[in-house]
């Protein structure tokens, strides 16, 4: 391990204030530019020497339609540049989404969460990245936009498809994502998210897990569970969707469905907590939203 | 008739610190600030082994390089060593002994040049066996980091008192516990910076965050190759030090070394990872204790072994035993005994001291234990903890005379406003009633000097106090002020005595040019010896005051007294002249001429501790006593603290403001240190040295705390006042380790009390076939 070393100043050539989706993507076209939203994970990336800045640095905060929440009757959209604080603030996001308020609510401290964008939080890919969590549980679309010839082409991808890895999503260089869109749920139903950390500001996930299902005659259909820091990517923990998909919720299954998300899984173990550790946490929130249920 | 003023009691007054206006609107000008004219900046190559010859240091390439100005390696530098036993050379040439070791320094145009010339920077090593625990490093063929000291043993320490075998005959119990503390760091806002300028004439001035200015002129120079005369150290607004700067680290020299060699001022600033990995660490220490009781709980013997992960090199860290020491073998009555400590090398980071030196370890250990004893003896640990309670007057097993102590009043006062027993029966009753989130509520209390802590051949402070034409005072006190508030308190007693307002007061701290000597900021001593100093030096312009102001009435001076900036008839408040104008009248007396000016140098009644370890070495002792309530969380294993109650014998009041900051803050730390501060240091490396992964107390986690204040009223202290500033940090993690236990029944030897680490203590519990992996 070295201490850090480190760029030198002159890490970008040009500086492009966008101001709106097609001059982003202009600017974007020939895949060497990087997109600064927040700042909030490429400065400090930047800085850690993690991030090489392309030769272009792209600032989208001016641009205003990216900042739009539309909430029509059966479609959300949240622009990529909407903060954590935006999500916070909206009177209705919290009904429809409680999961994406919960996250809202957990994410880093005010500071952050002023800048935070959650076009960033997808972008940047980070296993533990909180906003993704209850979004995957909506099955959450991604939409990318980009230059094709002279227009803006947008192409939609499931949110369980997007990430690749850690850092790594299906997005091209020359790709901006422009928003977040997912259907309501409609009827009774189950949004939560679970974070772990004593400290309510400021804390990274050493776990986090989203569910979302709707809820009949003590029965959850529907079912869509996500884990943070569990995997290298955001994890969907399909079978114990499937074992509970449907069924009665009483003690038996809760304590079926425990074993099977425990099995599921299989996190490291990292300076912020061992693999036995993240695996009780997981287990822990899954037997409290269902506890709740039942 | 004249005006008529009343008397105005700034001790004891609530008074915000003399620093706070210009910190909250962000004028202070801290050292990170400060820029000289062709200020050069430096940086420090490090190595990224833990143990290695170095075979060949090339920077060639480094000097190359366009902007830079000068690369110092060991080759370039005096032989001199730093640190408490001068086995620390500011560059390594020979080997490694740990992560941080630094091997070349450059000075360049700016920070980024340097950065460019540390890659270019290029060692060969020769990897050495690496030892990381003390138990590897005293097995016999164990890699000898200190070739000086083949036996990898930096420094012993043994005491006994009594006979161990007495005491084990007289108990009916004896009771074993293991206690392994944990590394912490300082985790100053400000952090590690230095500047060094050197005149043509070859005089140093260091601007520093140092603690102990005129010791560390004697610490520094043998590694300059100077004369300590020739060194200078002024110290800007520090941007928090807890005992992180008590000592010399090869930054200092190496900063100056290249100023010396560049002809040019030059600035040495760590990052804040650097400062993670680099500056010392609290002594983490492994304890044994064995201690023995009566049936009635009564103490009969309590036995000590310590081992002290010591690092690479030796730093104060090694000598907190000196402080350890006291609370093993006085904290409550034991007739009987025994202490030893071993500091060993290894190839892990070095310690410093840290606000409460030593005594966090021993607190944590023997709270710890004695609420395990209660539990054997069947008693409530209110109950043992007055049973055998140190009395006021008496003396402890190393000779110090505790003087007006009340641990009594402490642990009683503590037990009744927090409603301490009913709620430790309640919550014992639901260890096994399957709820998820458990209340505790735990007790600990300390021992500690609060009357400074000769550990040098003087304890002293100086003060040269002058007063202008304008009745305004300036106060040269050889203390220094790192954030504590000693320049308020200091500015309070001296307004209280010549009755001027505090505004009036400047205090001036910061350059060993112009104040006399002190031993340091350390021990909880500023306020006991540089008030005691200051009071006497103003009790002396005082009478220079009312001497001249007799000549000028016709009322004796014993008659009057000084208020508001007046001179006043002592009885009726009446005013006889205006400070400033009998100010004037003495200094422009012809030939009469004087200014009032007055010198202290003040040496507490004190003595250093002899090879035995017996002596009394502090003028005054305090006790505190904190009641944690919390709630667990029994799976997540998260612990919320409820509420604080903080008991402690400050002897007398003296700026609430400042008493109750340092209770806060001293708490938040402690909490820190129970509950969330841990780094964790794999194999000599540090794995979490940052912000992120490194976890401090934030706001939004504090606690609310009930305080108490005893005012004992020592007879040495200036107006009665004790030292209070390192209590807070040493009681509140066993209160809340002994909270755990009540709310669920479990014990958690080692801190921190991380969710982790709770959780798996009660999964094992719960589930003792299926032992988490
Ligand atoms: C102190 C601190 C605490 C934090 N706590 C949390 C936390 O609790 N939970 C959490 O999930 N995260 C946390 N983070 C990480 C970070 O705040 C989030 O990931 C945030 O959502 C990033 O958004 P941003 O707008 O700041 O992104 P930026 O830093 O601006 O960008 C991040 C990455 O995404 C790319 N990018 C940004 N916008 C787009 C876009 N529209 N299209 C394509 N690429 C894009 C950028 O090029 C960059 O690579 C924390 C960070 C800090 C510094």
């Amino acid at each position: 391990m070295t201490l850090p070393q480190n760029q030198s100043p002159a890490e970008f050539e040009y500086y492009v204030n966008a101001t709106s989706i097609e001059e982003a993507c202009r600017a974007l076209g020939d895949g060497v530019g990087t997109i600064l939203a927040g700042g909030s994970d490429l400065w400090v990336q930047k800085d850690e020497g993690v991030k090489i800045f392309g030769p272009r640095l792209i600032n989208i905060s001016r641009v205003d339609e990216l900042a739009e929440i539309s909430i029509g009757n059966d479609h959300v959209r949240l622009g990529a540049r909407v903060t954590m604080t935006d999500i916070l603030n909206h009177g209705e996001l919290g009904n429809i989404a409680p999961g994406l308020l919960e996250a809202a609510n957990r994410f880093a401290s005010p500071q952050i969460r002023n800048v935070a964008t959650v076009g960033g939080n997808f972008a940047n890919a980070s296993p533990a990245a909180d906003s993704v969590i209850p979004l995957i549980c909506l099955d959450a679309e991604i939409e990318l936009a980009r230059l094709d010839g002279n227009a803006v082409a947008i192409r939609s991808i499931p949110s369980a498809d997007f990430f690749t890895g850690p850092g790594k999503t299906v997005r091209t260089d020359d790709e901006l994502i422009t928003a977040i869109s997912f259907k309501p749920r409609d009827g009774k139903s189950l949004a939560r998210f679970f974070k772990s950390g004593p400290r309510p500001a400021l804390e990274i996930s050493i776990v986090s897990l989203g569910i979302a299902a709707d809820i009949l005659d003590g029965k959850l259909s529907n079912v869509r569970i996500a884990l943070g820091a569990v995997a290298p990517i955001p994890f969907r923990a399909r079978k114990t969707e499937a074992l509970i998909e449907g069924q009665k919720i009483d003690d038996k299954l809760i304590h079926a469905a425990l074993e099977c998300l425990v099995s599921e899984i299989s996190p490291i173990g990292d300076v912020r907590g061992s693999k036995w550790y993240r695996q009780h946490l997981a287990r822990t929130y899954l037997q409290e939203a269902l506890t709740d249920v039942a | 008739m004249n005006k008529i003023i009343e008397k105005e009691e700034i001790v004891g007054a609530r008074i915000a610190k003399l620093d706070a206006p210009e910190k909250v609107t962000g004028r202070t000008r801290y050292i990170n600030d400060m820029v000289l004219p062709r200020m050069l900046y430096a940086k420090i190559f490090r190595t990224d082994r833990v143990h290695a010859k170095i075979l060949k240091i090339d920077v060639s390439k480094a000097e190359a390089l366009p902007g830079v100005h000068a690369v110092i390696t060991a080759a370039d530098t005096p032989d001199g060593k730093i640190g408490v036993i001068k086995d620390n050379p500011p560059l390594k040439g020979d080997k490694v002994r740990c992560i941080r070791d630094e091997l070349a320094a450059i000075a360049a145009d700016t920070e980024e040049i340097c950065d460019a010339a540390l890659r270019l920077v290029e060692v060969e090593y020769e990897d050495l066996e690496p030892v990381f625990t003390c138990e590897d490093a005293l097995k016999p063929g164990a890699p000898v980091i200190d070739e000086e000291r083949p036996d990898n043993i930096a420094m012993g320490q043994n005491f006994s008192h009594g006979d161990i075998s007495e005491g084990e005959k007289a108990s009916d119990h004896i009771v074993e516990g293991a206690y392994n503390v944990h590394y912490v760091t300082h985790c100053n806002m400000g952090t590690s910076c230095c500047i060094a300028d050197i005149s043509a004439s070859g005089k140093v001035t260091l601007y520093s965050q140092s603690q102990y200015p005129y010791i560390m002129k004697m610490d520094l120079a043998p590694a300059l190759d100077i004369h300590p005369g020739d060194l200078r150290i002024v110290q800007p607004p520090v941007g928090g030090a807890f005992g992180s700067k008590l000592d010399v680290y090869p930054n200092e020299p190496i900063c100056i070394l290249l100023a010396k060699k560049t002809r040019r001022p030059v600035k040495l600033t760590y990052s804040r990872e650097e400062e993670f990995i680099v500056s010392p660490t609290r002594q983490p220490v492994e304890f044994k204790i064995r201690a023995g009781m009566t049936s009635d709980g009564i103490f009969t013997f309590r036995e000590v072994d310590s081992f002290l992960n010591n690092g690479g090199y030796t730093s104060w860290g090694a000598t907190t035993p000196y402080v350890t020491m006291r609370t093993c073998t006085s904290h409550y009555v034991v007739p009987h005994v025994s202490y030893s400590a071993r500091a060993v090398y290894t190839n892990n980071p070095f310690a410093g001291s840290f606000r409460g030196y030593g005594n966090v370890q021993a607190t944590w250990c023997v709270e710890i234990h004695v609420d395990k004893m209660a539990e054997v003896a069947n008693l409530d640990p209110i109950e043992i903890r007055l049973r055998n309670a140190n009395e006021p007057n008496s003396i402890t097993p190393q000779g110090s005379d505790l003087g007006c102590i009340d641990l009594v009043g402490c642990i009683n006062i503590a037990a009744e406003k927090s409603g301490f027993l009913e709620k430790w029966k309640t919550n014992r009753a639901t260890w096994d009633d399957g709820e998820r989130y458990k209340r505790g509520i735990g007790i600990a209390t300390s021992l500690h000097n609060a009357g400074g802590a000769k550990i040098h051949k003087s304890d002293g402070c100086g003060t040269i106090l002058t007063m202008d034409d304008y009745a305004r005072v300036t106060v040269m006190t050889g203390a220094s002020d790192i954030g504590q508030g000693s320049d308020t308190v200091i500015a309070q007693i001296v307004a209280q005595e010549l009755g001027v307002p505090i505004r009036d007061i400047t205090i001036i701290n910061n350059d060993t040019a112009l104040g006399p000597w002190d031993v340091g900021v350390h021990a909880s001593r500023t306020t006991y010896i540089a008030g005691n100093s200051a009071k006497r030096a103003a009790i002396d312009a005082r009478g220079q005051l009312l001497s001249a102001a007799e000549k000028q009435s016709n009322v004796t001076a014993d008659l009057l007294d000084l208020r508001g900036g007046y001179v006043v008839q002592a009885d009726n408040g009446e005013v006889v002249i205006e400070i400033a104008k009998l100010l004037r009248q003495i200094h422009f007396a012809g030939e009469d001429s004087t200014l009032v000016m007055a010198t202290d140098y003040y040496e507490p009644p004190t003595e250093p501790e002899d090879k035995d370890h017996m002596g009394d070495m502090s003028a005054a002792y305090s006790h505190a006593a904190h009641v944690a309530e919390i709630v667990v969380d029994t799976l997540t294993g998260e612990i919320r603290i409820e509420k604080i109650w903080s008991v402690q014998d400050v002897g007398k009041i003296i700026n609430l403001n400042g008493l109750e900051g340092q209770i806060e803050g001293g708490i938040a730390m402690g909490i820190g240190f129970g509950l969330h501060e841990n780094m964790q240091i794999e194999e000599g490396i540090v794995k979490n040295p940052s912000f992120r992964d490194y976890h401090l107390v934030t706001a939004p986690e504090m606690p609310p705390i009930d305080m108490t204040f005893i005012e004992t009223d020592d007879h040495e202290g200036p107006e009665g006042a004790k030292g209070i500033a390192e209590l807070p940090t040493i009681v509140i993690a066993p209160a809340i380790g002994n909270a755990f236990f009540n709310a669920t029944g479990v014990w958690i030897d080692h801190p921190p009390l991380t969710p982790e680490k709770v959780a798996r203590a009660i999964w094992e519990r719960d589930n003792p076939n299926l032992a988490a992996e």
